[in-house]
């Protein structure tokens, strides 16, 4: 049993640890890591390292370089140093390098050693030169801390979103103090820092002094601090070479120590020690799973010895789990060997946890190979999720890995395979060494109809990389217009963008465009375009209508278009126009265009417009009264209902209109009067071209029925029971009825035939039906 | 639930759930108490899909109408701009924006366009400087409102004028979205039938937005067989004639007042038109309506369908026409009457061909026995009439539209079919006597009459095929019209 805890080394009383190589590095180090700046990055992450000549008495004459190293040593990049002087190196949460200045300028490069941005950490720091700086991470992002010339210290707790924070003065700090770190406590950056005996924390509004509980007496001085990974934890380390362990918050002390050293070490390192369980449960069960290799009877013992505990079930995920935090491969499997064989013994073990161990292991164990240098271990792949291990194997431009990771756990394929896809299609824009055509060939071939693939965003990267061409080529594999026409847009391609949101038929895309247009063209330009698009000329047009009205018509006139130039005007007759001679002036602009469009109704209905608006300007002058924009009917009207009936006349032959419809006005007006003689007379003028009925209904609907009567016995034969109705003479609209013989006229007399007086009249149709039928 | 939308064969009732959890998941991204600000054109639409009392339970506690300068006080964390994409109301709601900041507190503004968001409004709110005001600008996809266990309407008022006089395809694309929510919801209609200029680009639409979601495989068994696309003006006819069912009787008698026997004149006229009596002079009845001066809408509703009628009327009839009603009614109606001509309901006759008798003959569009106590054939509806547009889908189901190629052709616009092809899994094997579902969708609106015509064909026995019916806006011949309509002043 003893050979699979050999590496285990006593720690305290109740705890082990190991030790145990990852990689033999391969490195070829030019330099002694001691003479270097140097930056691992967590969980697994490149190594940096930059020889650092500016410590040195003598200014070197030779630039240093700045070389990038996988966690197992492999050479990821290369570069010389042309900047300034670096005080500290450090890696942020996404694997970029932050490279801190002695001017406070921090330069980021990407793991390929590729620049990526810069920014300053401020004036005072550039003043002041930084003396030294600090790279954390807290669960926001990446920070940098700097300690200034002048002892203050400046620092931004998220470099992705730069805010600067000047922290508050040590009182009485003369120099640097010998000791300092930052912590993270309540989502809040603070800065600990030691001078001499005394701690002091800064945060963004004080400084307080305080005081670790239960340290021992005699410190004169902190010589080096370090805090947990999470931020949990603390060491102090002082000047009689005594160790203080506890809460980083400084509420409670874990331990002590006392290590007999009392020069300060270079660099303490703070660690929260994973302990394992008991593995007593889960180690028999590897022992009788071996035995059961070595077909041993020993191995029922075992077996039933856990059995008897009880302790199976927990014996089973213990194996599962320990094969988890094994490095070994051969060490792994048995242990999943051994959570295999004792599952057989049980009757529900659900089998997720060990499916799931075994997927999370092959996918470790990929990547902490040799050659792509991730050497995570299993708490720590849980903590970053695969999802950020997969941007990670991308950052690497480890793309068919990653693929295969996807494809292997069967993520979907949007979170998956299409999103590492996409990554790697923003890589190959970047080869700048091979033509438009055949990475976009590439990468439709690679890419195809794959859900979750946004060929804009690529086209966006090609454009971002100055490949223009390459991003329209790409933009033709995109199906979605809405993501097409915006890139089109920025790269001022935007005829090939209108024509693409005409496609679409999303009208908002097109005004968009057009919008667009408008402003980069010269108008005449821009009209041209327009022609040659009729869908988008009728949306401008639309815009214009409500936004524009002038330009609405310049592009009539551009297209001659000379029947909506009338119509233009005729509406801008009324809109703008108060002054009768201007409204007339619009009027003949509008009649010209009529004539123009060879629409000679509406020029002349025009022309009379114009017409009759200068008489009704005349009739109210002489008249008084309102006659402007009365319909000429109504004007008509007026005059009669006015008593200026000649006027009437005049104007009812000037405008010719038709003798049926004077009539019906006359009528309408002369009734509306009750002028019942002037009626009279105007109904002996001549044969009505209406007949008489009109006057028989309109008398009676001004309930005269002795007017009505007279016009009654004029109403010719057709209409004539209608009449006779129309007055209430039943009695001989039956009588005429039953002479023309006429069954529906009839049968409407029977209708109106009502109560006790109307009694005879009845029977006597119902016997000339009867008569009738008899024939 | 609202029951009365699950009783079909179709239960669109999914579909109203479907947009009611679309609006709550806004209105709770937006923590605390609302205010809401409506469009007024939105309110209508809106209270068919959530009553008050839903938007009370996510903490709307005050509603306004969209108006200038200042809003209403409110002691609210949001404001909440419920608007269609149009540039004048982003004009109005920049007003509201500015003048709110001035006073003390600061609250969280929101836009929920309605149903698209529009990056031209965006602009405008930028170039007003208040687009970094608003923390959500969303769209709301309210395209399709269900009115009916078998009615679907996007109730666009200008849907019609947009399409055919201005050439606006807003509303089509609109339809087109609507029909893809439609799918996702209800599965791929595997046929697409059309007839007319914009159901062929509402089809191109829809293939198009069908490929910009390749991947995304609608795994849902389809519940519609086909779907039939309409112009409106393919059918100019219909909505001018009375509609002579209840529905329609209602709707077309609301606030008209005729004596009886004028009503009955005005039917034996319109009758005497669409059998093709007398469509050729000028008609004594509509010479008189305007010599008396009743309502233009009438006046034009008539000369119109006699113009439908006789496929364009004679030059000298048309202007004489023209010429009386600008006399009478004014001549700022010129701008209507070129309308009318622009959508093709007034036109001359070109050619001097008169196409309507072999429409009318070969889609049996008059039916002389007329039996409306107990109607065998769709002509009831308007009491011996037929509709066009729903012989079509009668024709369309049975035999097919091959056997009526001469007419289609006659009929403006093309006539087309696509198919969506389906997965072997989800191809439908209909049981012996079960029946088609048609979504039959009537682009530029559709009258209670064509509804009801529908209905009885989808509760004939040996009908075979059962319409849902899907349109742009509810409508009847007035409101048409008037829609048509310009007063200048």
């Amino acid at each position: 049993m003893d050979c699979y805890t050999a590496n285990w080394n006593p720690l305290g009383d109740s705890a082990f640890y190991r030790k145990y190589e990852l990689y033999s590095m391969d490195w070829d180090l030019k330099e002694e890591l001691r003479d270097c700046l140097v930056a691992a990055a967590p969980y697994g992450g490149p190594i940096a390292l930059l020889r650092n000549p500016w410590r040195k008495e003598k200014a070197a004459s030779v630039r240093p370089v700045l070389d990038i190293y996988s966690a197992s040593g492999m050479p990821l990049a290369s570069l010389l140093w042309k900047s300034g002087p670096v005080v500290s190196l450090g890696w942020s949460a996404e694997e970029e390098l932050l490279c801190v200045q002695e001017d406070g300028a921090v330069l980021v490069y990407g793991l390929h050693g590729d620049f990526r941005r810069h920014f300053s950490m401020g004036n005072e720091v550039l003043q002041n030169r930084v003396l030294d700086a600090r790279i954390f991470h807290t669960e926001f992002g990446s920070g940098v801390a700097i300690l200034t010339g002048a002892h203050r210290f400046t620092l931004s707790a998220n470099v992705g979103d730069l805010k600067l924070r000047r922290m508050p003065e040590v009182p009485g700090l003369q120099s640097a103090p010998s000791c300092w770190t930052v912590l993270c406590q309540d989502r809040v950056a603070h800065i600990l820092l030691a001078v001499g005996p005394d701690l002091y924390l800064l945060d963004h509004a004080a400084c307080s002094a305080v005081t670790p509980p239960g340290l021992a007496p005699g410190v004169s001085s902190f010589l080096q601090m370090a805090v947990s990974f999470t931020y949990r934890h603390l060491a102090l380390f002082t000047d009689t070479g005594y160790i203080w362990m506890g809460t980083a918050s400084l509420k409670e002390k874990l331990c002590e120590f006392n290590c007999n050293i009392r020069a300060p070490p270079k660099q303490m390192v703070c660690e929260e020690i994973f302990k394992i369980a008991s593995m007593a449960p889960g180690a028999l069960l590897l022992e009788a799973q071996k035995e059961y290799e070595k077909e041993s009877q020993k191995a029922d013992e075992y077996l039933r010895e856990i059995q008897e505990l009880g302790q199976l079930t927990q014996a089973v995920q213990q194996c599962i789990e320990a094969a988890g935090h094994e490095h070994q491969p051969d060490m792994q499997k048995s242990l999943l060997r051994a959570a295999s064989f004792g599952k057989c013994f049980l009757d529900r073990f659900p089998p997720d946890s060990f499916v799931h161990m075994c997927q999370d292991l092959r996918v470790l164990n990929a990547v902490r190979d040799y050659h792509i240098g991730i050497p995570l271990t299993y708490s720590q792949y849980k903590q970053l999720t695969i999802q950020v291990l997969l941007d990670r194997l991308v950052l690497r431009r480890l793309y068919p890995l990653a693929i295969q990771i996807c494809e292997y756990l069967r993520l979907p394929e949007v979170q998956g395979v299409s999103r590492i896809l996409a990554h790697w299609a923003c890589y190959k824009v970047q080869q700048k060494d091979v033509s438009d055509e055949d990475v976009a060939r590439a990468i439709n071939q690679k890419l195809g109809d794959t859900p979750g693939v946004s060929y804009s965003d690529i086209a966006a990267r090609a454009y971002g990389c100055g490949r223009t061409e390459l991003a329209i080529k790409l933009l033709e594999y995109e199906p979605r217009s809405g993501e097409q026409v915006p890139l089109l847009l920025k790269m001022k391609r935007s005829k090939l963008a209108l024509s693409k949101a005409i496609e679409s038929g999303d009208t908002d895309l097109v005004f968009t465009v057009l919008l667009h247009l408008k402003n980069e063209l010269n108008r005449g330009d821009f009209f041209m375009t327009l022609r040659n698009q009729p869908m988008a000329l009728s949306l401008y047009r639309q815009f214009c209508k409500h936004q524009e009205l002038e330009t609405l018509k310049d592009l009539y006139n551009q297209d001659d278009n000379h029947q909506e130039l009338g119509s233009f005007h005729i509406r801008a007759s009324y809109a703008a126009e108060e002054r009768i001679e201007g409204r007339v002036a619009a009027l003949q602009t509008a009649a010209d265009a009529f004539y123009k469009a060879k629409n000679e109704f509406a020029a002349k209905a025009t022309e009379d417009q114009m017409r009759l608006l200068r008489l009704q300007r005349r009739l109210e002058d002489e008249l008084g009264g309102q006659f402007l924009d009365l319909s000429l009917h109504d004007t008509v009207t007026t005059l009669i209902l006015g008593g200026h009936n000649k006027r009437a006349e005049q104007l009812a032959r000037d405008f010719r209109i038709p003798d049926k419809r004077l009539w019906w006005l006359k009528l309408t007006a002369l009734a509306d009067l009750e002028d019942w003689e002037e009626l009279e007379k105007f109904s002996k003028s001549k044969k009505s071209p209406i007949g008489y009925l009109p006057f028989v209904e309109i008398c009676m609907k001004q309930h005269n029925k002795y007017e009505a009567k007279k016009y009654a016995s004029r109403v010719g034969p057709e209409q004539k029971v209608k009449a006779l109705l129309l007055v209430g003479d039943v009695a001989q609209a039956a009588d005429v009825a039953i002479e023309h013989r006429n069954e529906a006229e009839l049968s409407l007399v029977l209708s109106h035939c009502t109560g006790a007086t109307d009694g005879a009249t009845a029977d006597k149709i119902q016997r000339a039906r009867a008569q009738a039928q008899k024939k | 639930m609202a029951a009365h939308l699950s009783y079909g064969r179709v239960n669109l009732n999914v579909l109203r759930e479907a947009v009611r959890r679309e609006l709550r998941e806004f209105l709770d991204k937006c923590a605390g108490s609302k205010a809401i600000v409506w469009d007024e054109y939105l309110t209508g639409p809106f209270g068919l899909i959530a009553q008050y009392s839903l938007l009370k339970e996510h903490e709307v506690e005050k509603m306004f109408t969209l108006k200038g300068n200042r809003l209403p006080a409110a002691d609210v964390k949001n404001i909440i701009f419920f608007v269609r994409p149009r540039l004048e109301l982003m004009d109005i709601i920049a007003e509201n924006v500015l003048s709110e900041d001035r006073r003390g507190p600061t609250r969280d503004f929101h836009i929920l366009f309605v149903p698209r968001r529009s990056l031209l409004c965006e602009q405008r709110l930028k170039d007003l400087g208040v687009l970094g005001s608003f923390i959500h600008r969303e769209e709301y996809s309210l395209d399709l409102i269900p009115f009916d266990g078998d009615l679907l309407s996007m109730e666009s008022e200008g849907a019609f004028k947009e399409c055919y006089l201005e050439g606006d395809q807003t509303s089509l694309y609109h339809a087109a979205k609507g029909l893809m929510t439609l799918q996702a919801l209800y599965g791929t209609i595997p046929q697409i039938f059309g007839k007319g200029e914009c159901a062929r680009q509402v089809a191109n639409m829809m293939i198009r937005m069908k490929r910009e979601f390749t991947g995304s495989q609608n795994s849902i068994f389809p519940v519609f067989d086909n779907l039939l696309l309409l112009d409106r003006n393919v059918d100019l006819l219909t909505p001018l004639a009375t509609q002579l069912t209840y529905e329609g009787l209602i709707d077309e008698i609301y606030g008209i007042q005729n004596t009886s026997e004028d009503f009955f004149d005005k039917l034996t006229v319109e009758q005497e038109f669409m059998s093709g009596i007398d469509t050729d002079k000028v008609n004594n009845y509509i010479e008189d309506c305007i010599a008396q001066k009743h309502s233009l809408i009438k006046v034009l509703r008539l000369v119109c369908l006699q113009s439908v009628c006789n496929s364009g009327l004679k030059q000298k009839v048309l202007d004489y026409y023209k010429r009386e009603i600008l006399q009478t009614y004014g001549y700022e109606h010129i701008l209507t009457l070129h309308n009318l001509e622009k959508a093709g309901l007034l036109k001359p006759q070109t050619g001097g061909r008169n196409n309507y008798p072999t429409i009318r003959k070969t889609l049996r569009l008059w039916m002389d026995d007329v039996n409306e106590q107990n109607p065998t054939d769709i002509s009831y509806v308007y009491s011996g009439y037929a509709p066009l547009s729903v012989r079509l889908a009668q024709l369309l189901s049975r035999p097919g539209w091959r056997s009526i190629e001469e007419v289609l052709r006659i009929l403006p616009g093309p006539h087309f079919e696509e198919r969506q092809p389906l997965p072997t899994g989800l191809q439908k094997k209909r049981q012996p006597g079960e029946n088609r579902v048609t979504l039959i969708f009537f682009l530029g609106g559709v009258t209670f009459a064509e509804i009801a015509a529908l209905r009885f064909l989808s509760q004939l026995e040996d009908g075979g095929t059962e319409y849902v019916i899907a349109t742009t806006k509810l409508m009847n011949g007035t409101s048409w019209i008037e829609a048509l309509m310009e007063k200048p002043f």
